[in-house]
């Protein structure tokens, strides 16, 4: 009897996960660190950390204050974000974000839709059979396809109210198979007047949110030492990104990282060469916010370092929704054992910046 | 990617226990159970009752953790076979075994594996956990249980509770590995109190132990658990595609009266 591959080989294999790294500088022309924003449409939470700052400036605290409301609709049906009336009043008019509420990727049917406004439906196999939408298998799926992705495109000129598409999409989402969920909203506002959101789904159960802010003061953190042109760290002069990286999600969790002999929890030491700082600010943002509120914020922390101060370099980090059905840009987003897409700013003194972007197992590249 | 499914919890505790395995199961993300009644036909000749349907016993389902549905509870029927003449059962046309949702069989020797896999109309043989196997897996019964879409069960609650079953659980797990290479496997909990339950993802982290893929062992407890339920669905239709439903009776309306040669067509 042949062998197949020995079972505990396995088990040492984690699941697939990736982390790119890039450098840039935030002045510069032709920078990145925008559009890379831009693209990660969900984010559900915003972290910053501030070695040797105490208070926050007033700019920041403001900042942080007005990143904005979004809003929470329960059981709204999804053929009412394709109704023309909400194209043309808000997917039309600046950008307009929604997504899903309580539903997971990997188990059941999510819908969002993209400032581009591209409405994109995550179904399993047999809402996909009942809707008759026409879409293409999930890339994570294997042999046996369990789900389906369906793309519509709001803003597409054949999609204009007499249109068989939009008749077809109309009847689908009506009467074939309804879709109904709880939905988070953002609207980013261009400028021009009209009715909000608030007003136009008052028949629905609506419900303005704000984001929740928690602020703390670690003492006596050990930083590691950074050089900006140094990605991959000098030996006995500066950390490396990946160290970096982990040493970030240490510090978020509140793992020791001095390998006390009597902890057993974690063998985490900080990486060499650090600093002891005396103090560091922590900041952490949740809810639903858009990508041009943490647009005004990374401006804001760059002109943190307008003034002299003692920090070397503060990182910015934004976690995207678990459970959205895109990462960045429209690459499909997965779930399998964990969905975690994330990306971190590293700021430094003379405004270079590293950005670090993760994704978890069922995902694309990041850009 | 389905929902996740636990297909083997006890039914014959008493309904405040239900309730909180229930509960802790909608808690730890499972979209469905199935709630399993046990025949074994070595004690005396056996009845089988018709299934306790779930809304009578419970009045309100939990709701699923992270979703905003209510937890699905199916009724489920193992049988215990160590005698060719105890399949007779499964053979005749008895009316309260077609109310179950979905049907298992344990065979406890080579031949009725061989049967169960070959010849019976189940849903789910059951593999021994809890003892070394009497017998060794081939390959052909093994390849038309695949074919015929029936799926082999663990369960990993025994592992839990002893050490010296936790051997046999793994070493028994890794043997069918090598023979159906990963396919039509089901693992679920047998779990008879809260505590012998586990998050779905965990499950499919001890999949990796017994040999599975990442993709195959997290398909055990969600898409594989929905393809059962559906290969029991089809034992209620004709050939899986054909569904019978009482209808209401209405009252009959007058019929228009058609044009004689157009109903001359429509009878022929």
């Amino acid at each position: 009897m042949s062998m197949p591959v020995p079972p505990l080989r396995r088990l040492h294999q984690v699941p697939r996960h990736l982390l790119v790294c890039e450098k840039g500088h935030l002045r510069h022309p032709r920078s990145r660190h925008a559009a890379h924003v831009r693209d990660h449409a969900y984010s559900c939470r915003v972290s910053f950390l501030i070695p040797e700052c105490g208070i926050l400036p007033e700019v920041l605290k403001s900042t942080i204050a007005d990143v904005g409301e979004y809003y929470l609709v329960r059981n709204l049906s999804v053929h009412e974000l394709v109704a023309h009336e909400f194209i043309d009043a808000f997917v039309k008019k600046g950008s307009c974000y929604a997504l899903t509420y309580n539903t997971k990727i990997d188990q059941d049917n999510t819908a969002a839709l993209l400032p581009n406004g591209k409405l994109m439906l995550s179904v399993d196999k047999d809402t996909y059979e009942e809707l008759g939408l026409q879409g293409h298998p999930s890339r994570y799926s294997g042999k046996k396809v369990m789900r389906y992705i369906i793309t519509i495109d709001l803003t597409d000129s054949g999609f204009h109210p007499d249109s068989k598409k939009h008749k077809r999409v109309l009847w689908a989402l009506k009467e074939k198979k309804p879709l109904k969920f709880d939905f988070l909203l953002a609207w980013y506002n261009t400028g021009a007047e009209g009715s909000t959101l608030m007003s136009y789904f008052s028949k629905n159960q609506i419900k303005a949110l704000k984001p929740k802010i928690t602020i703390s003061t670690l003492r006596d953190l050990q930083c590691p030492v950074l050089q900006s042109n140094e990605l991959h760290g000098k030996p006995e002069e500066s950390c490396s990104t990946e160290e970096l990286f982990e040493w970030l999600g240490a510090v978020w969790n509140q793992v020791s990282l001095d390998n006390k002999s009597s902890s057993f929890l974690s063998t985490y030491c900080c990486p060499q060469p650090n600093t002891v700082v005396e103090k560091a600010f922590l900041c952490t943002i949740t809810g639903f916010i858009i990508p041009e509120k943490i647009i005004q914020l990374l401006e804001q922390l760059c002109c943190y370092f307008g003034e002299p101060k003692l920090a070397y370099w503060l990182t910015l980090t934004v976690h995207g929704f678990a459970d959205s059905p895109v990462s960045w840009r429209e690459s499909e987003h997965g779930f399998h054992k964990g969905g975690e897409n994330l990306y971190n700013f590293v700021i430094f003194r003379n405004l270079d910046y590293w950005l670090q972007m993760a994704v978890g197992t069922n995902d694309d590249c990041p850009p | 990617m389905a929902g996740f499914a636990d297909l083997s919890l006890p039914q014959g505790l008493d309904k405040k226990s239900l309730q909180s395995l229930l509960e802790a199961a909608a808690h730890l993300g499972y979209s469905a159970v199935a709630l399993n009644h046990v025949v074994d036909f070595k004690e005396k000749k056996q009845e089988i009752v018709k299934p306790v349907s779930p809304s009578e016993l419970f009045p309100s389902l939990p709701i699923v953790q992270g979703t905003s549905k209510r937890i699905k509870v199916l009724t489920r029927l193992t049988l215990v076979v160590s005698d060719p003449s105890h399949c007779n059962l499964l053979r005749s046309t008895s009316a309260n075994i077609r109310l179950y949702d979905i049907i298992a069989v344990f065979p406890k020797t080579e031949k009725l594996f061989h049967i169960a896999c070959t010849t019976l109309d189940v849903d789910l043989v059951c593999i021994n956990v809890t003892e070394k196997l009497p017998f060794y897996f081939r390959r052909p019964p093994v390849n038309m249980a695949i074919d015929r879409g029936i799926y082999f069960e663990l369960l990993y609650s025994p592992a839990i509770k002893d050490s010296t079953m936790r051997r046999y659980t793994i070493s028994n797990a890794i043997s069918l590995m090598q023979i159906c290479k990963g396919k039509n496997i089901v693992i679920s909990s047998a779990a008879e109190r809260p505590l012998e339950l586990r998050g779905p993802y965990d499950v499919a982290n001890l999949g990796l132990l017994f040999g599975l893929s990442e993709s195959e062992a997290k398909a055990a407890v969600s898409t594989n658990c929905r393809a059962t339920i559906l290969h029991g669905e089809t034992r209620k239709s004709a050939c899986g595609v054909v569904y019978t439903v009482k209808k209401p009776r209405k009252v009959e309306e007058e019929e228009t009266p058609l044009p004689a040669c157009k109903k001359a067509k429509t009878q022929a």
